[in-house]
């Protein structure tokens, strides 16, 4: 990667807001809609800046619904913002849909490209023909994607009849037929099973590192991120709250801990006597997951785990102890379940 | 199957419309100009034509915009209308292939169908008709658009047939509509769809008549042609992608 590089996806500002009809549920509200018709602003995306260098591999997380997939067509250029810049490989997306879309690849997980009813191999001659390729470009990238992904057997298949697997596969050859600089996976390994989805990561990852594809990804799995990601940018209510390195969200937000208490015996006043031994800590709860264990979540910018086993151990008959490191999954986790409030990213 | 059970629908149509005109002549010679001999041949001509640019395209086009599906297409280096207007195209060729043979085989055998006024009146025919399924296939892009603001399609197909069905003359020929709605369909761009090339093919329009007649189908066809790309623009810039 060159860091002195321009960047290859570039956005400032970039706000998204969509008009949704508010209707009253039953006829009455249907009616009155019709004669009065009153919309709320919902805002998909606010404001996100971003930027990511040719050869970067971008990792985009967020809850369901926090603005990836708006994002990604304001991107792809299927959108239009409602204010602020986009610039993908020197084009605004939207202003030259056509000309950026010869330079992206897109891998919608939960939709093929594929022509539903005609074999693969007649899908991807098309697609040759979409995307204007001279004959030698075709077959060069042809052969080679035939090779790595192993679609020689399937190309007489028409796609309705694919796998979920074979169909991914087929899929992610789709939009790489032309060579583009950028390929968008937008969760890509919905649904695919354990040994199909390390296909599909090495593929990404061979990709990627031989041939310096730029790849951003939005998924919710885990093992993608770590996988195939150097950075991960994290949107939440269309906003963007981290932007860095996986291994780096632990340092950064990861000041929630817990202490995990083994009893002696089954005790139903435990959780009564941790309380009260806890009283004076600030940000430190108690919890009783079974009659033997007691859990304890506290904020470590404010006690240590010292102080509190201190107080625990005097109060209670324990004979284990387990201190929970926090992980970059359990902070995302944390995140999308909202009981984890982010900062804003400066 | 689509293909072969819209052909059919069309004969149903046509042959309701046979009997139901064959009664009104059996009293009279001629209406509004029209004798039984030409009347029938426009009946038969009208249902081929209209039924070129079919329900599919709509409904495609409609599915596409409603379920996000579109999100495809547009990830694609492809203008959208010269998509949707080359969908129309192969799905009518093969269609109006068929309807062709079909046409030409029960229009002899039971229909008994005049031949074009002349060969000059043959060669406008075949220009008027390319000129109104572009024409046709515009009017359903620009409705179908419709769709993102409405979000429904069902209501939308409904409407655009019959208000195409009745405007472009595929129901009457336009001569015999009563006032103000033949004033209106007259002037509107449809005429040219059904209309105009049948007038042609069976010799009601000469020297002046016919070059205005194609002269207000072309300058229409212009019309529509930058209203449906300006359109699209709008509808691009305005409005969201369904689904996830």
């Amino acid at each position: 990667m060159d860091t002195n590089a321009a960047p290859i996806i570039e956005a400032k500002g970039l706000t998204k807001h969509f008009r949704r009809p508010v209707k009253e549920p039953g006829l009455k509200g249907a009616v009155r809609h019709l004669f009065r018709p009153a919309y709320a602003d919902v805002v998909a995306v606010e404001g996100v800046n971003l930027s990511i260098l040719p050869g970067e591999s971008v990792a985009y997380v967020g809850p369901n619904g926090a603005g990836k997939s708006t994002t990604v067509k304001l991107l792809t250029g299927i959108l239009v913002p409602t204010s602020g810049r986009v610039t993908v490989n020197g084009l605004t997306p939207f202003e030259n849909r056509v000309e950026n879309a010869r330079r992206i690849g897109v891998v919608f997980g939960q939709r093929t490209q594929l022509w539903w009813d005609i074999p693969v191999g007649e899908s991807f001659r098309l697609l040759g023909d979409i995307y204007e390729l001279p004959d030698e470009t075709y077959r060069a990238s042809f052969g080679e994607l035939i090779d790595v992904l192993d679609l020689e057997p399937l190309l007489r298949v028409p796609a309705r009849q694919l796998s979920l697997g074979q169909r991914m596969r087929c899929d992610l050859a789709a939009s790489l037929l032309h060579r583009p600089p950028i390929l968008y996976l937008d969760e890509p390994t919905i649904g695919l099973d354990v040994s199909v989805k390390a296909r599909f990561r090495e593929f990404i990852r061979y990709m990627h590192r031989e041939r310096g594809l730029t790849v951003m990804l939005t998924s919710h799995d885990l093992g993608d991120i770590e996988e195939l990601c150097d950075r991960m940018v994290m949107i939440d209510n269309g906003r963007i709250v981290y932007d860095g390195a996986l291994s780096e969200v632990t340092t950064r937000f990861g000041w929630e801990r817990a202490v995990h208490l083994t009893l002696t015996e089954p005790d139903e006043s435990a959780l009564e006597a941790a309380s009260r031994a806890l009283g004076n800590r600030p940000g430190a709860v108690a919890t009783q997951p079974e009659p033997t264990m007691v859990a304890v979540t506290f904020d470590s910018r404010e006690t240590t785990a010292g102080e509190l086993i201190r107080d625990l151990a005097t109060a209670l008959a324990v004979t284990d102890i387990r201190i929970e490191e926090p992980t970059a999954e359990s902070i995302i986790r944390r995140l999308y379940e909202g009981d984890l409030v982010f900062e804003q990213a400066e | 199957m689509t293909t072969l059970f819209n052909i059919l629908i069309t004969f149903i149509w046509v042959f309701i419309l046979y009997a139901l005109w064959d009664a009104a002549f059996s009293e009279t010679g001629a209406i509004a100009g029209y004798s039984w001999d030409e009347m029938r041949t426009y009946i038969l001509l009208a249902y081929g034509i209209n039924a070129l640019v079919g329900w599919r395209v709509a409904s495609q086009m409609m599915g596409t915009i409603r379920t996000g599906e579109i999100t495809r297409e547009l990830t694609r280096p492809l203008n959208y209308r010269s998509t949707q207007l080359a969908a129309a195209a192969g799905m009518s060729v093969v269609e109006g292939l068929i309807s062709l043979v079909l046409i030409l085989v029960l229009g002899t055998l039971l229909f008994d169908v005049q031949p074009p006024d002349s060969p000059v009146a043959a060669a406008l025919f075949a220009v008027a008709l390319l000129a109104g399924f572009v024409i046709k296939a515009l009017c359903i892009f620009l409705i179908s658009l419709l769709c993102f603001w409405t979000l429904n399609s069902v209501g939308l197909m409904w409407a655009q047939q019959a208000v195409i069905s009745v405007l472009s003359g595929t129901l009457i020929p336009l001569a015999m509509m009563p006032g103000a709605l033949r004033v209106v369909a007259e002037v509107l761009p449809l005429r040219g769809i059904v209309s105009t090339p049948l007038q042609i093919y069976l010799g009601k329009a000469q020297g002046w008549d016919l070059a205005g007649l194609l002269a207000l189908q072309f300058g229409w066809l212009a019309v529509l042609w930058f209203f449906s790309d300006w359109a699209w623009r709008k509808a691009f810039n305005a409005v969201e992608i369904q689904g996830g």
